[in-house]
């Protein structure tokens, strides 16, 4: 590049800035506008799309498809075209020489025209880059597969709700809807083993949380509790883990406080009187709540499923169990401490088999099915009648209409 | 009064000149693209912002990570919106300095005698992707541990030194304490610095040499 | 404002420039200031009757110390404080509760059985048996707990915030 060369340039620059603009206002004027089309998106990008939630690492969960950052995605996908032994040329090689031609590019690049027409294969080749770039990230998303969703818990309040619906379903089968313990009856393999309570101030002055976690991740093996976290070979993710410990800690301790709406979040919803109960608010939450722990895949109990409004009425070697109208219904005979032969000559047993369900719950199904099983809470709203309390007693003579206690 | 405190300031700082030279700047006509470097510069700014907010309840430890950011985004009243901007600001911000550096590549603007604002600029995108890749762990939620066990094992490819590589990134041969906190500090101490310190270089650069013009037929 | 001089244009920049500067760093500074004084705004009140054990535990006549535990949640974290006071039985069912914490700073006083008095050992304060200041900075007699007593067990009200 010689003298003369670079004269030229700085008197051509000259002659445009004549020509020209200001800095201020000219320049600053454009610069603030697309700055705050860019705040303005910003703002709109975290109120209305927010932030994915993601679950707490487990580096036990083998199955999670690792996924770097969008704008790495091209690098990610153009390692797939260096298999084994080459590997090191597509991950080091390569990007390192592009990286030192991208930073090197004016020291080289000896064109000394600037015009788009003088350039052609500059402007080619950069041009062969980025749509390359963009081929292998649209590769990369549409070869990637979908992640297994889970549900995350935000607050503490989202923790222990989870955390209960989850205690509900792993443990209560044993450990009892408030952790009392007591005999086993219904669990292959642990029938009649004697369970200490796991919510007594004992348990929980004496383990912390993380105790709590390494015994429900591990099991207690030599005491017949099976493993549940994912590293031992159960089924739970190390969050959920931490809201079945959360549940815990916060229902049972007497030295941590339970949010208030916590509670209330986890509360089964009482009835009003004459108000018809449905599967979708109540029925399901009792189902879930006392049922669903051995009435779910894998479980001995007669095939039969309590995990949906299908399943209710239609699984099992029993059907019917329930039958809109009939209060002989056999559900209904069991939760009222009545054992009833069923299909095959078998004595099905009182339902749950280990603690009476409360009698407002009892009641809750009685009411459900007299008024025809409504699935959804519009129906049964539909169904709902304002009534005065003598007809309401005539009903369901038992009809507590008491608060539900926190559990 | 307020006279007397600016002529104080103003004859020691002197705003005339600051005036002079910073704003009232001759420029050739640009158009809309020669906004994209000063966006980068607000998009730098708003993360630096929102970022040194975020240290307010972020805990860089595995035992409180995860924790400290649910807390931020479920329990302080706007966590939301300042991680939210710092989280899409991050994504903006790399692809706004991509078009910046693809719009003075496509207009010549790297040439003489623009040649060292160019070194720089590619050097300050690569610190970019750099503050994208550290902030990436940050969350340590399942996201960030796997796209960084992978990325890390990709520096450990390396024929010879791969393996130094992979446990010089990493703090160890685990992605574990010692990578959070070693990402940490390279994403709020390191990289900033080294950005704030090249983007003033290149400012001073952009001064002395004034905003390319976009070349004519004959350039 | 159709720019038709220069200098109605500058102003026009300039009104702008402040206006929407003025709006970016309201839209982010007025929340920023919830943000970062947000836990201060919390409330973290708590009241429980904590039971202390049977009521035969606790001699008559003179001052005997009890502690408990009560865990709060500090952002993502339960913090587990510890509680400490001296409950002095005057007849078989009058009962004093005080705090052991002193009403100046903060720090535990203890039953100096010698001289019949509390005796904070930060700043050389007294407190007599009932709590009342005897000497020293202290501004206020020690706190008092409600007691009550059910099937032979003593309980007091603890209540925080
Ligand atoms: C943190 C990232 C960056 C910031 C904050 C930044 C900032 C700026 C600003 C404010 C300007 C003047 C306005 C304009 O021309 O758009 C500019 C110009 C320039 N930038 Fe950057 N920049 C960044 C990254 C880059 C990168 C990655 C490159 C290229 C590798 C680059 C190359 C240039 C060049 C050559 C100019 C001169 C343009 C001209 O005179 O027309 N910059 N930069
Ligand atoms: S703290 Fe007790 S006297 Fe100062």
């Amino acid at each position: 590049m010689n003298d003369d060369f670079k004269k030229k340039v700085n008197e051509k620059y000259e002659e445009k800035l004549q020509k020209g603009e200001r800095f201020w206002p000219d320049s600053i004027y454009k610069d603030l506008l697309v700055s705050f089309a860019l705040f303005i998106l910003l703002i709109g990008l975290a109120t209305f799309i927010g932030i994915h939630p993601e679950p707490k690492v487990d580096p036990t969960d083998a199955s999670y498809v690792p996924r770097p950052e969008w704008y790495f995605l091209f690098l990610f996908e153009f390692l797939k075209y260096f298999p084994g032994e080459i590997e090191w040329v597509g991950a080091a090689v390569i990007p390192g020489i592009l990286v030192l031609a991208l930073i090197l590019l004016p020291l080289y690049d000896k064109n000394p025209f600037r015009h788009y027409s003088k350039r052609k294969f500059a402007i080619g080749l950069m041009t062969f880059i980025v749509i390359g770039m963009i081929g292998l990230t649209i590769n990369a998303v549409i070869t990637t597969p979908p992640q297994v969703e889970t549900e995350i818990a935000g607050s503490l309040t989202e923790q222990i709700v989870l955390g209960q619906d989850l205690y509900s379903i792993q443990c209560v089968e044993c450990h009892g809807p408030d952790g009392e313990g007591g005999e086993i009856a219904g669990v292959e393999g642990l029938e009649g083993v004697i369970v200490k309570s796991i919510s007594s101030t004992d348990e929980m002055y004496t383990r912390n949380d993380g105790s709590l976690f390494d015994i429900i991740a591990y099991g207690q093996p030599n005491l017949g509790m099976p493993p549940f976290g994912g590293a031992y070979g159960g089924e739970l993710t190390p969050s959920e883990i931490e809201y079945m410990v959360a549940f815990m800690r916060y229902s049972w301790d007497d030295r941590a406080e339970i949010p208030a709406d916590a509670v209330a979040a986890s509360a089964i919803p009482t009835l009003a009187e004459g108000e018809v109960p449905s599967y979708e608010v109540h029925i399901s939450a009792v189902s879930k709540r006392y049922c669903m722990s051995c009435h779910r895949e894998g479980k001995e109990n007669n095939e039969y499923l309590m995990g949906s409004y299908e399943e209710i009425l239609k699984s099992g070697n029993n059907v019917p169990n329930l039958v809109a109208g009939d209060l002989n219904s056999i559900l209904l005979q069991t939760i009222q401490q009545n054992e009833v032969i069923g299909v095959d000559d078998e004595t099905i047993g009182v339902m749950p088999p280990k603690k009476e369900l409360k009698p407002e719950f009892v009641d809750m199904f009685i009411r459900w099915v007299e008024a025809g099983m409504p699935e959804s809470a519009s129906e049964a709203a539909a169904l709902s009648v304002e009534v005065a309390p003598e007809v309401e007693g005539e009903v369901a003579p038992e009809a507590g209409v008491e608060e539900t206690p926190a559990p | 009064m307020f006279k007397k405190i600016y002529a104080w300031l103003d004859e020691r700082v002197g705003f005339d000149g600051l005036y002079k030279n910073l704003l009232d700047r001759p420029e050739p006509h640009g158009n809309w693209w020669n906004t994209l470097g000063s966006a980068s510069l607000f998009l730098f700014i708003m993360q630096g912002a929102t970022g040194i907010f975020l240290t307010v309840y972020y805990t860089p430890s595995p035992d409180h990570a995860y924790d400290s950011i649910q807390y931020i985004m479920n329990g302080v009243a706007f966590g939301w919106l300042i991680r939210g901007i710092h989280h899409w600001g991050a994504s903006l911000m790399v692809l706004i300095v991509f078009i910046h550096m693809l719009r003075t590549f496509f207009s010549a603007s790297y040439k003489y005698p623009r040649e060292l604002t160019w070194i720089v600029g590619s050097l300050l995108f690569l610190l970019t992707l750099g503050m994208g890749f550290t902030g990436y762990l940050l969350p340590f939620n399942q996201r960030a541990y796997w796209a960084t066990v992978v990325a890390t094992e990709i520096g450990g490819v390396v024929p010879g030194i791969g393996d130094f590589i992979l446990k010089a990134l990493r703090g160890g041969t685990d992605v574990s304490a010692l990578t959070l906190s070693r990402f940490f500090s390279a994403h709020i101490w390191m990289l900033p610095a080294a950005l704030a310190g090249l983007i003033g270089v290149h400012l001073y650069l952009i001064m002395r040499h004034g905003e390319s013009a976009y070349p004519d037929q004959d350039d | 404002m159709a720019g038709s001089s220069r200098i109605s244009r500058r102003d026009f920049v300039k009104v702008v420039t402040i206006a929407l500067s003025s709006v970016m760093g309201a839209a982010l500074g007025i929340p920023v200031i919830g943000y970062l004084i947000d836990p201060a705004l919390k409330v973290q009140s708590s009241e429980a009757w904590i039971p202390l054990g049977p009521l035969e535990n606790f001699p008559l006549g003179s001052p005997k110390s009890f502690s408990f535990t009560r865990s709060s949640v500090n952002g993502w974290e339960k913090t587990v404080n510890s509680y400490g006071g001296f409950i002095l039985r005057k007849t078989e069912t009058d009962l004093l509760a005080l705090s052991s914490r002193c009403t100046h700073l903060s720090c535990s006083v203890n039953w100096d059985e010698g001289n019949n008095n509390y005796a904070c050992p930060c700043h050389a304060a007294h407190f007599g048996s009932e709590g009342e200041v005897l000497d020293g900075p202290p501004p206020a007699p020690l706190d008092r707990y409600e007691t009550k007593i059910e099937e032979g067990n003593l309980f007091i009200f603890f209540q925080k915030g």
